[in-house]
């Protein structure tokens, strides 16, 4: 039997079931928006969101508001995700400055402000969590690599109502997310609120990037933002089953990374995100057979 | 309803931080029904002005009114049918011809509920009106270039759009493509009676493309020759080699040097059976907006 599945049913006694359903939770709202990350090409806004947990997780270190050994509480999270989706809506706002700006002109562009709030972010992390102390802080490496297996029930309900809130307004908001991510300009000339779709997709990142974190750390969590969505644009042209896939992607990849983590004893983040990378390879291939 | 359908009056447009104004003094009247064209070199302002009149820049000196509203309500009334310029991205998304112009068609809906069967009725007949019936099913990166500029078209006609705004709607697809698009619009503007303003750099879409050939040419068309200022805006009749040389000879200049300045628009022109000099009246300088016309 799957390692994965007993513990996701409590067969093994229960060690790992928080970590499957965290796992699980955050696959499906990544697979979800990963579509529209790979799509609008924004793995890079994906990886700078990502990292401005770290700076958060700082914070929260030094509040105190980590439980023992650096386990995650509820307003510690809540933290975090004021964190990400503030440089998450920076990104956004520079983007739209720079979108109305003039062609050709010397100025700071996304990924010059990307490069910005990510440094930033690691390296006040990195202070804050060293102000901190291991008590408070925890493991460094765990939030940068992940630690699925030491995830909590706290971790896994906020897993889940993130995921749930996210799904929901990707649903809602699916007609001017489609239309904004097809075609920007178009969008606006035709009446769509670009502005604030941008924005909305964007918290929407950066909340995702709070929990997936506890799958992948900030420095591999990019990794379930784009390698579903990539996997699923080299599969399929059509609109519906791309979305379809993607969520699959990040559901099996993150269960199968899991399961090989467990049988193999390696570290669980770094697993899920080779199983990930080899998935969208091989997606790539096939894609490339299909003459793509 | 008002005989104009865009109206724009002493439009200045500087980007932030920009040294020099895009467009410097600009008034034109696009009358309803009427077909413009707005030709000038690249760097000429025409994609600022394209921007301006759909509402994707804000109007900073002058105004623009399209069918008696500003840009964003007319945008947001579904009066403006935007075309704009093929990019790479659109090609590689997974969504077929269909869900193209049902993207527009679905804006302002609830999002609980599914497109109408009113609405649904509206794509397939714009679908059915660009002949792209047979390839609606089909995912855009499959699509040709006409095939695909004609979805766009079919996106703007679902709205119920009175202005037809094609920024270069010929960069990329060959002549027979061209062709077929040319017929396309001359087609709509008739039947339909749509306004539509297009804008290229491409001197030989204006002289054989959007006007159907010379012979062809209505009393309502117009050419804007466009940089920074509007240096003309008459019926085709009146532009001249000297004129089309004069407006885009600076850009030409800078990258060749004078002696391809005036083989180069003279050429296009020729070509397509203008009289080189037939009509030496010269252009009016800057805000002549009240000339020209039938």
């Amino acid at each position: 039997m799957l390692r994965v599945v007993e513990a996701a049913t409590g067969a093994d006694g229960g060690l790992f079931r928080h970590a499957v359903l965290t796992a699980l939770s955050v696959a499906i709202m990544c697979g979800g928006l990963s579509v529209f990350v790979v799509l609008r090409r924004l793995g890079f806004v994906g990886h700078g969101v990502a990292h401005a947990a770290f700076g958060g997780v700082g914070v929260v270190a030094v509040l105190g508001l980590t439980a023992a050994g650096g386990a995650m509480t509820v307003p510690g999270y809540a933290l975090i995700a004021v964190f990400c989706i503030g440089v998450a809506a920076a990104i956004a706002w520079t983007s739209s400055r720079g979108a109305a700006g003039a062609p050709g002109r010397a100025a700071w562009r996304e990924d010059t402000v990307i490069g910005l709030f990510l440094v930033a972010s690691v390296a006040t992390g990195a202070i804050l969590l060293h102000a901190a102390g291991p008590a408070r802080a925890g493991r460094i490496e765990s939030w940068v690599f992940g630690s699925i297996l030491e995830a909590d029930r706290t971790d896994s309900a906020a897993a889940a109502l993130v995921a749930g809130v996210v799904v929901l307004a990707l649903a809602w908001f699916r007609r001017p997310l489609l239309f904004w991510a097809f075609d920007e300009p178009a969008a606006e000339a035709f009446g769509v609120r670009t502005a604030r779709t941008r924005l909305l997709l964007m918290a929407l990142l950066g909340v995702a990037v709070v929990l997936s974190m506890r799958v992948a750390g900030v420095v591999l969590s990019t990794a379930l933002l784009v390698l579903p969505g990539a996997a699923a644009v080299q599969l399929s042209r059509r609109l519906v089953p791309v979305f379809a896939l993607g969520v699959a992607a990040a559901v099996v990849g993150v269960l199968a990374g899991l399961e090989a983590s467990l049988r193999l004893d390696t570290p669980p983040g770094p697993t899920i995100v080779l199983t990930l990378v080899a998935m969208a390879s091989a997606a790539w291939a096939v894609g490339r057979a299909r003459g793509r | 309803m008002t005989d104009v359908a865009a109206e724009i009056r002493d439009l200045s447009f500087t980007y932030p931080g920009a040294a020099a104004p895009a467009l410097e003094g600009i008034s034109l009247t696009v009358r309803n029904g009427e077909l413009l064209a707005v030709v000038g070199p690249n760097g000429g302002g025409k994609s600022t002005l394209v921007r301006l009149l759909v509402g994707l820049l804000p109007v900073q000196r002058g105004e623009v009114r399209v069918l008696g509203r500003s840009p964003r309500d007319a945008a947001r009334a579904g009066l403006i049918g935007y075309v704009p310029q093929r990019s790479e991205a659109e090609l590689n998304f997974p969504v077929s011809a269909r869900q193209v112009v049902e993207m527009a068609a679905g804006i302002g809906l609830p999002p609980w509920r599914g497109l109408p069967g009113e609405r649904r009725r509206r794509v397939g007949e714009a679908l059915a009106r660009v002949g792209a019936g047979e390839f609606a099913e089909r995912p855009v990166g499959e699509l040709s270039g006409g095939q695909f500029q004609r979805v766009l078209v079919a996106r703007a006609l679902a709205v119920g759009a009175r202005l037809l705004v094609l920024d270069e709607p010929t960069v990329g697809i060959d002549v027979a493509g061209q062709r077929r698009f040319t017929e396309l619009i001359q087609g709509l503007r008739r039947e339909l009676g749509l306004t539509i303003v297009l804008v290229s750099h491409d001197l030989r879409t204006i002289a054989a493309g959007a006007f159907g050939g010379v012979g062809e040419v209505s009393a309502g068309d117009r050419v804007a020759c466009l940089r920074r200022t509007v240096h003309f805006h008459a019926a085709p009749a009146g532009v001249t080699p000297r004129l089309l040389a004069e407006v885009f000879q600076h850009d030409l200049a800078d990258l060749f040097g004078p002696t391809h300045v005036d083989a180069h628009p003279e050429a296009e022109c020729a070509a397509h059976g203008h009289a080189p000099h037939a009509h030496p009246h010269g252009h009016a300088h800057g805000r002549d907006s009240a000339g020209g016309g039938g």
